[in-house]
């Protein structure tokens, strides 16, 4: 376990004011945020990179505010993965171990037992410089494991990677994490990741702790104007029926709406969320074969930064969607005006009734 | 005035005008070696070459720059390590002192050192310690005065090339710092290291003002390949001036193409 309990830093043009977190035993804890709010410095203080003149750390009932790195037993995964470039992969993954004083053989038992948990045991003589982004990733998360530490600290693992690696990885994190019941800290700046794997959430803005809630409170209940507009204001639709299409496929009546969600569960499906960025819109009928496309109408377009909000009215409801102000200026779209809309499948959240 | 020069006819005048440098100073050097070639003939040069004067000089000089570049890199890499990555105030200034021995000329540094052991410390030193003045010694301690900086110079681009973040992986990993250091910094500087250890030891051999002004020139005791070449021809001697003037070129050019291949294959991630 983990408490953070007043924690101010100042570090160059970042900085951390009064943050209080804790994450209990076995907690998966995603810290999100937007890029510069200070997330990596917060993980770094934990993993005792920074001298802390404000605040303590406690980790297991232990103050280790003012422990080196080396005593506190944290694994951590930087972004980017850090490998030393001059160790073949399986001595990456040892380096911890011979550290610790492992004999060779007990290392190398130790070794494949990592390898075999992530999936690299086929990779073990590898130059890590050889590796696909992926690879690295795992193989930085071996050898962070390999030591066998109390807590993970994970600085935007899945950042780096194209979008399919990384879906792939979150669900092998998840599972890595489920098998060794680590206490893990995850930072990223992705909030679908964040709701997506996190026991709870906590978002920090410019150094501040804004709100800490489980992934759907967080969604649905934001706390105070920033968070609200971070997260984006979801379009949530309440949902009448459903049928199973197999193969993990749903079909989801919902305001109106017959929507396809990936979804495999036993209940009802209640509510589907999804995020105004997540639904595309166009002027004309987009192409092919178009799974949750519909046509509404514009009853509103409002600027808001480098994006321009669009409601449209579309089956019973209204929905929000969100596109980059040079889109929106290449499509001259008006109030009034009918449109094209795609709900990304992948995209939409699914809840299921309680009962 | 440049104006005129516009477009592919501009490039192409520019592309001659650079190249023809180029020529100009390749030109400059081969006729140096091809006059030097001239000037000998190949049994006066190998009589030269193989003469007890000069091969105690090319004895000497490989010793005495082989001692100093290993005494001026263990020196170097914690200088070096320091100003790469501590923050002190007054950083700038250190950092610039270490420079002074680059740009002051060789002569004034060995000027420098004769008066040292000439103040009361340093003729103590000198008397009860470890003879410098006029011998050997003193040839060690001229280069690595030289070649320290130059050292440090090299080094300290070699550690702040070095995300210091693979140390402090190291670090979660159980290691201390001094562990982090060794187990880490130091494997991925190996390069540059061996880089800098190549190039400080070339500029040891080579080095001329420091060494004759602090140890003198006595044939056959502190008479290195420069201060030999500087021998020869105070006595008219110029088959051997060439004669040695072709090793430091060989020493040179090999060196130089050691750091090449080394430089090639850096590492990346």
């Amino acid at each position: 376990m983990i408490e953070i309990k007043d924690l101010s830093l100042h570090l160059g043009d970042f900085h951390l004011a009064d943050v209080n977190l804790s994450a209990a035993d076995g907690e998966y804890f995603v810290i999100l945020g937007p890029t510069g709010a200070g997330k990596t410095v917060l993980i770094e203080c934990v993993a005792g990179l920074h001298r802390i003149r404000h605040g303590e750390i406690w980790m297991d009932h232990r103050d280790v505010t003012h422990c080196a790195p080396e005593e506190r037993n944290v694994g951590y995964v930087p972004q980017d993965y850090v490998l030393f470039p001059f160790l073949s992969v399986v001595d990456n993954i040892a380096f911890g171990l011979k550290q610790a004083g492992l004999k060779n053989r007990d290392a190398r038992e130790k070794v494949q037992k990592m390898a075999g948990l992530l999936g690299i045991s086929h990779l073990l003589h590898r130059d890590p410089r050889s590796l696909s982004g992926g690879e690295k990733q795992r193989v930085a998360l071996a050898r962070a494991l390999a030591p066998s530490p109390r807590i993970l600290l994970l600085d935007e693992p899945l950042g780096a990677l194209d979008l399919r690696t990384g879906r792939y990885l979150r669900l092998e994190l998840r599972r890595v994490h489920r098998e060794l019941g680590l206490t893990t800290v995850h930072i990223t700046h992705d909030l679908m990741e964040a709701l997506e794997m996190a026991d709870r959430v906590a978002v920090i803005q410019n150094g501040h702790v804004e709100q800490v809630a489980g992934p759907e409170e967080m969604l649905f209940h934001p706390e105070g104007e920033r968070v609200a507009d971070f997260i984006g204001a979801p379009n949530i639709l309440d949902c009448d029926s459903c049928r199973d299409l197999g193969q993990g496929i749903m079909e989801v009546a919902c305001s109106g709406l017959k929507l396809t969600v990936p979804h495999e569960g036993h209940h009802k499906i209640s509510k589907v969320a999804i995020l105004p960025r997540h639904i595309y819109v166009s002027r004309t009928r987009p192409p092919g074969l178009s799974v949750n496309g519909f046509q509404g109408v514009i009853t509103a377009i409002k600027p808001v930064n480098n994006t321009v909000r669009i409601w449209i009215d579309v089956g019973e409801t209204n929905l929000m969607s969100e596109i980059p102000t040079y889109l929106f200026d290449e499509m001259e779209l008006a109030v009034g005006q009918e449109v094209f809309l795609i709900l990304r499948m992948r995209r939409i959240r699914v809840y299921e009734s309680r009962s | 005035m440049f104006r005129i020069l516009r477009g592919a006819g501009g490039e192409r005048v520019f592309r001659v005008a650079t190249l023809s440098a180029l020529a100009l100073l390749a030109l400059f050097f081969i006729g140096i070696i091809v006059s030097l070639l001239a000037f000998t003939d190949w049994h006066t040069f190998l009589a030269a070459l193989l003469s007890e004067e000069i091969l105690f000089a090319i004895r000497l000089s490989l010793v005495t720059a082989t001692v100093a570049a290993v005494i001026s890199l263990l020196v170097a890499v914690p200088v070096a390590y320091a100003i790469s990555r501590a923050s002190f105030p007054g950083k700038d200034i250190v950092d610039s002192l270490l420079d002074l021995p680059i740009v002051i000329s060789p002569v004034a540094l060995g000027a420098a050192l004769l008066v040292f052991f000439n103040t009361p410390l340093g003729g103590a030193i000198d008397d009860n310690f470890i003879r410098f003045v006029f011998a050997v010694p003193g040839i060690v301690l001229a280069q690595v005065t030289v070649i320290s900086a130059l050292a440090i110079r090299l080094l300290k681009s070699t550690f702040d090339g070095i995300d210091p973040r693979y140390e402090q992986v190291a670090r979660t990993l159980g290691c201390s710092q001094p562990e982090a250091f060794f187990r880490v910094t130091l494997p991925l500087a190996r390069d540059g290291l061996i880089a800098s250890a190549i190039l400080t030891w070339a500029r040891a051999v080579g080095e001329f003002g420091a060494t004759i002004t602090l140890a003198g020139a006595t044939a056959l005791k502190t008479e290195t390949l420069p201060v030999a070449i500087f021998l020869s021809l105070a006595s008219a001697d110029v088959e051997k001036a060439i004669a040695v003037i072709f090793v430091l070129v060989i020493i040179a050019v090999a060196a130089l193409l050691a750091i090449r291949r080394i430089i090639g294959r850096r590492y990346q991630i």
